[in-house]
């Protein structure tokens, strides 16, 4: 999803090849995210197949072609930026599987593993606030507000953990468990 | 490392309270010069375990120790010297006098402790200048923005020079910019060796700017963690946006 239009993006600023385009899109996710040279190049050329974007022009060879943005690729690019998301809400981290089975094996016994997940969460916490405050010291307040949701995130995971944690507490003695 | 506070099996009851007791076998040390942030859902006994430790409140059952004072054994005079002279207390809603200046409101712990008042004057000109209040010696509070205020609050509490700055909720009137300056001039402080116990809900908040954080759960200590500074951990290890999803 996300590479296709970050370089689609990228092109609409002006004509890059293909290096470029890696550079460009990690300094833009502020190293967040590493892409490898091969996925960018199989993705241009499948933007090219595509009709979005065409070589700058056909001299030279092919790992420096730069690449721009076709009118195809323009309307595309238009219409996905001002579409909102929609997708079902991720919930990705192997910790929601984790918790729900170590709650069926050990009868809702996962006070351990909730008192440790929240202290990783606790620290990401701290490393994101550095993040943030570093990235606005570097005059990055774009990148600031990407880490400023996944602080977001990690608070609304600390107090999913900690509504886990007080339903135990409200109820504690369900199944075998004394 | 010196100890600065320890509680040993500290519990509190209120008259004509609940049976259940707001602070219910609180064990725990602080060192002199620990950022200690203490969390906890409302009612989780945060204020009361505060107040133990200011001597505001005498503990049921256990002992209070601060810097190696047996808080409960003293009588109410000399309780209120302690108080004065060893304990910066700031509040959620700053509770300034609204007829005293800046200044006075920040010279009055000094003038009940009978600090000389050059001596006084001279802390609380410092104290200004560092907490970015020296334009505002002569306002009244009422003209003061709210992180304003709590940053005199600041400065009132530490006019006596005390070794342990307690604070429950500095941060819960103020909107989220004005918060994080006040726990930046907290922080400043702390680096340069003011031990701080402070009470928040606002995990990140805790997370940010304090080294150690305490929850507590029903009047007990649920957890207790130390977290690592983190200034040089890099983005990609704490964030990354749906590798996964790379394939278009
Ligand atoms: N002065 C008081 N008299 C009776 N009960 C009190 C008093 N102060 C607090 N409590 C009770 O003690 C418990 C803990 O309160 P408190 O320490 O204020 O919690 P927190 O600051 O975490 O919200 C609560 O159940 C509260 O109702
Ligand atoms: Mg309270």
């Amino acid at each position: 999803m996300s590479l296709r239009f970050g370089i689609l993006g990228l092109l609409a600023e002006e004509p890059l090849h293909g290096y470029e385009v890696k550079t460009r899109f990690e300094s833009l996710l502020g190293g967040t995210w590493e892409v490898n040279i091969g996925q960018i190049y199989s993705t241009l050329q499948r933007l090219e197949r595509d009709g979005l974007v065409a070589p700058a022009d056909d001299r030279g060879d092919r790992g420096k072609l730069p690449y721009h943005l076709t009118a195809t690729g323009r309307r595309t690019l238009n219409d996905w930026l001002r579409q909102p998301e929609d997708e079902p809400q991720p919930l990705r981290e192997e910790i929601y599987v984790k918790l729900l089975l170590a709650g069926r094996l050990a009868n809702g016994n996962v006070e351990r593993l909730l008192a440790d997940q929240r202290r990783v969460y606790l620290q990401r916490l701290k490393d994101l606030s550095g993040l943030e405050r570093r990235s606005r010291d570097e005059g990055r307040d774009d990148l600031a507000l990407l880490v400023r949701g996944a602080v977001f995130h990690t608070e609304a995971d600390l107090k999913w953990t900690d509504a886990w944690a007080e339903e135990i507490r409200r109820a504690p003695k369900r199944g075998g468990r004394q | 490392m010196t100890v600065m506070v320890e509680l040993t099996d500290v519990r509190k009851l209120y008259n004509g309270g609940s049976p259940q007791a707001a602070v219910d076998g609180v064990t725990l040390t602080l060192q002199q010069g620990e950022f200690t942030a203490v969390m906890g859902s409302s009612g989780s006994g945060k204020s009361t375990l505060l107040n133990l430790i200011a001597g505001l409140d005498r503990p049921s059952q256990g002992r209070v120790l601060v810097d190696g004072v047996d808080v409960a054994r003293l009588s109410e005079t000399e309780l209120a010297r302690f108080r004065r002279t060893r304990i910066g207390f700031i509040f959620q809603f700053f509770n300034l006098l609204n007829n005293l200046t800046v200044l006075d409101n920040i010279l009055i712990p000094a003038q009940l402790a009978a600090v000389s008042p050059a001596v006084a004057r001279d802390r609380a000109t410092a104290l200004m200048h560092e907490l970015g209040l020296a334009e505002k010696q002569m306002l009244f509070p009422g003209r003061l923005s709210g992180g304003e205020r709590q940053r005199v609050a600041i400065a009132r509490a530490l006019i006596n020079q005390p070794l342990l700055l307690l604070a429950d909720e500095p941060t819960g009137a103020l909107a989220s910019r004005a918060g994080e300056q006040v726990m930046e001039r907290l922080t400043e402080l702390n680096r340069r060796g003011q031990t701080i116990l402070l009470v928040t809900h606002d995990a990140k908040l805790a997370a940010a700017y304090a080294s150690r954080i305490i929850t507590l759960s029903d009047g007990r200590v649920a957890d207790d963690s130390r977290l690592k500074a983190s200034p040089e951990v890099a983005p990609s290890d704490v964030l990354r946006l749906r590798p996964g999803e790379a394939s278009p």
